[in-house]
């Protein structure tokens, strides 16, 4: 069984890196696109610059080559890794990313708990008490939230629990200075964290708490339940052993395809908060043209969807094990 | 999942939009935001750039909803946004439907190699994140409405395809298709009049819901500073009142306020849409 | 008797307080003080870049062999003394004793040679501007560097700071490939700190050089360099204490106001006196409407500089009379007599009748002319101020079109292409107009290679004749009239519309003592700065 899972998680990693160098390659052309280049980043923030100059950073970061020249020189070095040098930075992409890595991944995986539990949550608690006013509290709470922009809702929350109650901090992802380690590193990193991964949570909450509302109630009216019950079992346990088990399949799939949006949203969040993860560094990367870096964030954000969609499908098969993995295209709903 | 035995039908659905709470509630809305974007020019007909009164003035004064940093008028900043957000809206998810309903229209229906190019095509697409694509493709065509619009268009158009895709491949396989099929129809006028019908109601659903999704994805883009700088919108005008977050809240307030009732309204009638056209899902 | 006590006790406490608030007002050694500045510096060697972050670490390394006080006459640094040829062209330069680099090495003559010829002319970006009649340096002894030069440049003496000529060690560099010398990062200098390290993305630490030439100084042990990207967390850290220093542009001006009412927080005035920046909008005087005097007049006359000073810059700088500002007072280099004033009460309407008298009529919208605003990417600030902008502009029925571009694209539209109407800039004028202002309106920095030169492309021989005289001119008060002169030209023509002359201040916390000592402030070595415990 888990053989089968291993050689089905590879195929489809090997079924997924066309689409990344697809990424790669429409990228690389896509930002060189635009002209201006790092000499003339280098040369603006120096506030003024001669010809020789800039020549020199030129040939230093072998901006002074034909296109396809670069191209094949960054392909060829892509496949062992090495994304470049940030020259901006002054440091190696691979290493940069991996420094903030951490930082956006331990967002992201906050915001997915949050809102994929707390979905979960409300939705089963919707669809099991329909038409009570808890239920349309939910949805309404639900259907609010889905409509509120990213950015308002980390400002909102800035201005109540930041400046006018001064319980959380308003950015950054540690108190700047200290020299913590150990627990009072985590406490403090995980008090920074709280605004953060609320606000990106909130969309994708409700998002879930709809889907599972609507799936729970299509399970409990299906024929199996009925079954249940004309054997006499408990209500509680129908819920939840049975109508709870295939209700999440859905929202662990949109869950999974949501780590795409989640990445978008994560410019949003670290923008605003300050939280010094890849979000901002791509956003960074964009408008001072440090290109090696931005494609180094796209090569990885696409290995990252890719691994991840396959992980998600066998999620499924496991919580589901009437799914068959199949490895042309697998029937999703 | 449309059901063959609720068709389409234009006529009717005002009516059955407004029964349900979520349709009128939603449609009131609208109508609040489209009233006052069309108007804008005589409410405010100095125009929302016009620095007409003191620097950081609070609400309930003077004016209505207060000033900004520079002395401008914020309702009238939000009157005009109104009509830049639902004009993004529009188009954009006009774009995105076409787009996806063509391509997802196809593949769907010929099936086979078309559509195994056409799933790689999409899942392309889907792999880049979003909001980083739109951001990439502003950043380097430079920042214009029209190229907004586009940006938005060029990244969301895959999953409509797909949900197209997957109800024209479901419909196919009924068996009145065959039917048609053995009867000697043409491909087009299969596609056309059997098919279509039946998927216009997800297709409307799903567009509807776009129009929100732009509408949420400009204003994040204008709230970032690749908006149109010519243009005032309601993302342009949170993104613009950050930096005085402590001294004006409601600089960040009032705008993000528009953009939540907009885009809650849109949602909102997109619902009662679904209940209207898919009464299956009623509970 | 008891009420002697009481007198006595009085006379103890009150000679008490006395002494303690002296010692609050003396200079006390050792501490840290916390600097946070942006972005991140891509070298920490300011000869080989002018970026402003790289120049604000170098200062505390390098020394220059002069240094400026607070009217800009240079006082000594590495250099004790110094004569002046009669005919300008020989600067004999006697050097201070003892002074050692960080390594140990002694300095000497040898080092100002290598540095100033080889390193600071040919690197420096400015180099060829404050060091180009230099031809040659003899060194008759250790302690002596003669300058020789191919024509007398008064010039020359104002721009000898660790800020424009940082003297580098040789036995580092000789033979070296500069730009990838290990001691780029790792810098050895003379200056009053010592390089300790780097982490990158983090902080820059200096500690205090023991064996500095100046005896007792520095006070501070160290200072740290701390890089922070997002600025809400800059103003909460300085706000918290957790950052002593922000440098101008860290903080948004908003956040700067607020800061300042705090009990232990203030704003550091001054230091900015000898960088003299201004900020302008530079407009292409090639291309129509704006290649006609009587339109760019009226554009100066159709701007508030009040409304940009009070509303863009919250009140951190003041109107600009014209491309030399009020900050080289001192040196008699700048005048507003007889120069063309544009905030005249019915500026409007003489703005229209300038528009009318060149050609262009009102149309059906009630715009005469459309010209393109390219918005300088270099901060919100700019973008408000283009906003402004459009709205004046628009009350003189001028439509103006504001157009957004990230940085390299904006570089190489409006700097290498030329392709602009009208953008917005800050450049700065330096302690003698020859080496800053200069820059922008010689038609010889026309120059479609080089950015930020003359971007207006303005050629007026009039203003290249003064320019040129005054170079060589060794008479201060013949040069200052012509700089007077190039005054009311430049600003009767308008080629640029000299807005307002900055103030770069930083927000410091209180506890923080004699931050600013210079005209250079925190471009200075900050060897005087001390901290109160």
């Amino acid at each position: 069984m888990w053989a089968s899972r291993a050689r089905y998680v590879l195929g489809r990693l090997i079924h997924g890196l066309p689409i990344i160098m697809a990424i790669v390659v429409v990228n690389f052309f896509l930002i060189r696109l635009a002209p201006g280049d790092a000499a003339q980043v280098m040369a603006g923030e120096s506030g003024a610059a001669s010809p020789e100059y800039m020549a020199q950073i030129r040939a230093q970061f072998g901006l002074d080559q034909p296109l396809y020249v670069q191209f094949l020189q960054y392909m060829k070095n892509i496949l062992v890794f090495d994304m470049g040098y940030s020259f901006r930075h002054a440091r190696g992409v691979a290493e940069l990313i991996f420094d903030r890595l951490g930082a956006t991944a331990l967002l992201m995986a906050a915001s997915m708990l949050i809102s994929v539990g707390v979905g979960i949550l409300l939705g089963a608690i919707a669809a099991v008490r329909d038409r009570t006013w808890t239920a349309n509290l939910i949805v309404t709470f639900a259907i609010v939230t889905y409509a509120t922009p990213l950015f308002w809702v980390g400002l909102m929350l800035i201005i109540a629990f930041s400046i006018h109650l001064p319980w959380f901090p308003t950015s950054g992802i540690s108190v700047v200075g200290a020299a913590d380690t150990g627990l009072r590193h985590v406490l403090d990193v995980a008090h920074h964290l709280v605004l953060p991964a609320l606000t990106l949570s909130f969309f994708y909450m409700a998002l879930y708490t709809r889907l599972m509302r609507s799936s729970m109630l299509e399970t409990l009216r299906m024929d199996f339940i009925n079954t249940a019950r004309a054997k006499g079992l408990a209500n509680g346990k129908i819920v939840y052993r049975h109508a709870l088990r295939n209700a999440i399949l859905p929202v662990l799939t949109m869950a999974g395809v949501q780590v795409s949006s989640m990445l978008g949203g994560s410019v949003i969040v670290e923008s605003v908060f300050g939280w010094p993860g890849l979000g901002l560094l791509a956003f960074e990367a964009l408008f001072s043209r440090d290109l090696n870096l931005l494609l180094g964030i796209f090569f990885l954000s696409s290995i990252l969807v890719v691994i991840t969609n396959a992980i998600v499908d066998v999620v499924y098969t496991i919580v589901d094990p009437r799914i068959e993995l199949r490895r042309k295209r697998h029937v999703k709903p | 999942m449309s059901s063959p035995d609720v068709p389409f039908k234009a006529s009717g659905l005002l009516v059955r939009t407004l029964r349900t709470p979520q349709g009128a509630i939603g449609l009131f809305l609208l109508v609040c935001v489209a009233g006052l974007a069309l108007t804008a020019p005589w409410l405010f007909p100095d125009g929302p750039y016009e620095m007409l009164g003191a620097p950081f003035s609070e609400p309930f004064g003077e004016f209505w909803l207060g000033t900004d940093m520079l002395g401008r008028d914020i309702a009238a900043g939000i009157a005009y946004g109104a009509r830049i957000s639902l004009i993004v809206g529009l188009v954009a998810a006009f774009v995105i439907v076409v787009l996806g309903t063509v391509v997802g229209g196809i593949a769907g229906y010929y099936g086979g190699r078309i559509d195994t190019a056409v799933m790689r095509v999409t899942e392309f697409f889907q792999t880049i994140p979003t909001f980083i694509g739109a951001i990439v493709i502003v950043a380097v065509l430079g920042s214009t409405l029209p190229n907004v619009v586009g940006a938005i268009a060029i990244v969301s158009w895959a999953p409509l395809a797909r949900l197209v895709r997957a109800e024209v491949i479901s419909v196919k396989n009924r068996e009145f298709t065959s039917a048609c099929l053995a009867l000697g129809m043409s491909d087009m006028r299969i596609m056309l009049v059997q098919i279509l019908p039946n998927v216009l109601s997800t297709i409307t659903v799903a567009g509807s819901l776009m129009v929100a999704t732009a509408i949420l994805f400009e204003s994040g883009l204008s709230f970032l500073g690749l908006g149109d700088p010519n243009i005032m919108t309601w993302g342009f005008m949170i993104g613009a009142g950050r930096a005085a977050i402590r001294t004006a809240w409601w600089m960040v307030t009032i705008p993000g306020i528009a953009v939540l009732l907009t885009v809650l309204s849109i949602n909102l009638i997109g619902d009662a849409l679904n209940e209207a056209l898919n009464p299956r899902h009623k509970s | 008797m008891k009420s002697f006590k009481r007198l006595r006790q009085l006379a103890c406490a009150m000679s008490v307080m006395f002494v303690a608030s002296m010692a609050a007002a003396a200079p006390q050694s050792g501490g840290t003080v916390v600097i946070t500045t942006s972005p991140e510096p891509a070298l920490i060697t300011n000869a080989l870049s002018s970026a402003p972050t790289t120049a604000e670490l170098a200062t505390k390394i390098f020394d220059g062999l002069l240094e400026y006080d607070m009217n800009l006459q240079p006082k000594p640094s590495l250099a004790e003394s110094w004569t002046v040829s009669p005919d300008g062209k020989k600067i004999t330069f006697k050097l201070r004793e003892g002074v050692k680099w960080h390594d140990g090495k002694p300095f000497s003559s040898a080092d100002v040679q290598f540095s100033l010829l080889k390193v600071v002319k040919d690197y420096h970006p400015r180099g060829q501007g404050n060091l180009g009649p230099v031809t040659s340096i003899d060194t008759p002894d250790a302690k002596t560097a003669v300058l020789n030069l191919a024509y007398p440049y008064p010039p020359l003496m104002m721009g000898l700071s660790s800020l424009e000529a940082p003297i580098v060690p040789k036995h580092l560099y000789e033979g070296t490939d500069f730009r990838n010398n290990p001691a780029v990062n790792q810098p050895v200098g003379t200056g009053p700190f010592k390089f300790v390290r780097w982490e990158k993305g983090n902080f820059i630490e200096l500690a205090r050089n023991e064996n500095y030439w100046r005896p007792g100084r520095p006070y501070l042990d160290r200072l740290i360099f701390r890089f922070i990207a997002d600025g809400a967390t800059r103003a909460a850290a300085v706000e918290r204490g957790e950052i002593d220093v922000a440098t101008f542009g860290t903080i948004n001006p908003v956040e700067m106001r607020r800061l300042e009412k705090l009990p232990n927080i203030t704003i550091a005035k001054g230091g900015y006196e000898a960088i003299a920046p201004v900020m302008m909008l530079e407009l292409n005087v090639k291309r129509p409407p704006l290649d006609d005097k009587r339109v760019r007049q009226a554009i100066a006359y159709a701007i508030d500089r009040n409304f940009v000073v009070k509303n863009v810059w919250y009140g951190f700088g003041k109107p600009a009379v014209g491309p030399i500002s009020s900050f080289v007072k001192a040196s008699g280099a700048f005048t507003d007599q007889g120069v063309t004033r544009f905030d005249v009460k019915d500026r409007l309407e003489i703005a229209n009748r300038l528009l009318d008298e060149a050609g262009l009529k009102r149309g059906a919208n009630g715009m005469r002319t459309k010209i393109v605003h390219d918005v300088s990417p270099f901060g919100e600030d700019y973008r408000r101020m283009g906003e402004y902008i459009k709205q004046a502009l628009a009350r003189v029925g001028i439509d103006v079109e504001l157009r957004s571009r990230d940085y390299p694209t904006f570089v190489r539209q409006v700097h290498n292409e030329y392709d602009f109407n009208m953008t917005s800039t800050w450049s700065i004028g330096m302690a003698d107009p020859t080496l800053g202002v200069q820059r922008q309106t010689w038609s010889k920095m026309i120059n479609p290679k080089v950015p930020f030169g003359n971007v207006s492309q303005y050629s007026n021989p009039e203003v290249d004749q003064r320019w040129v005289a005054a170079q060589t001119e060794t008479d201060r008060a013949k040069r200052n009239q012509l700089f007077h002169e190039l005054q009311r030209l430049l600003v009767d023509d308008s080629p640029i519309i000299w807005l307002m002359e900055m103030d770069l201040v930083a927000v410091q916390n209180k506890r923080v003592n004699d931050l600013i000592t210079s005209p250079l402030g925190l471009r200075g070595g900050l060897y005087d700065t001390w901290v109160s415990r």
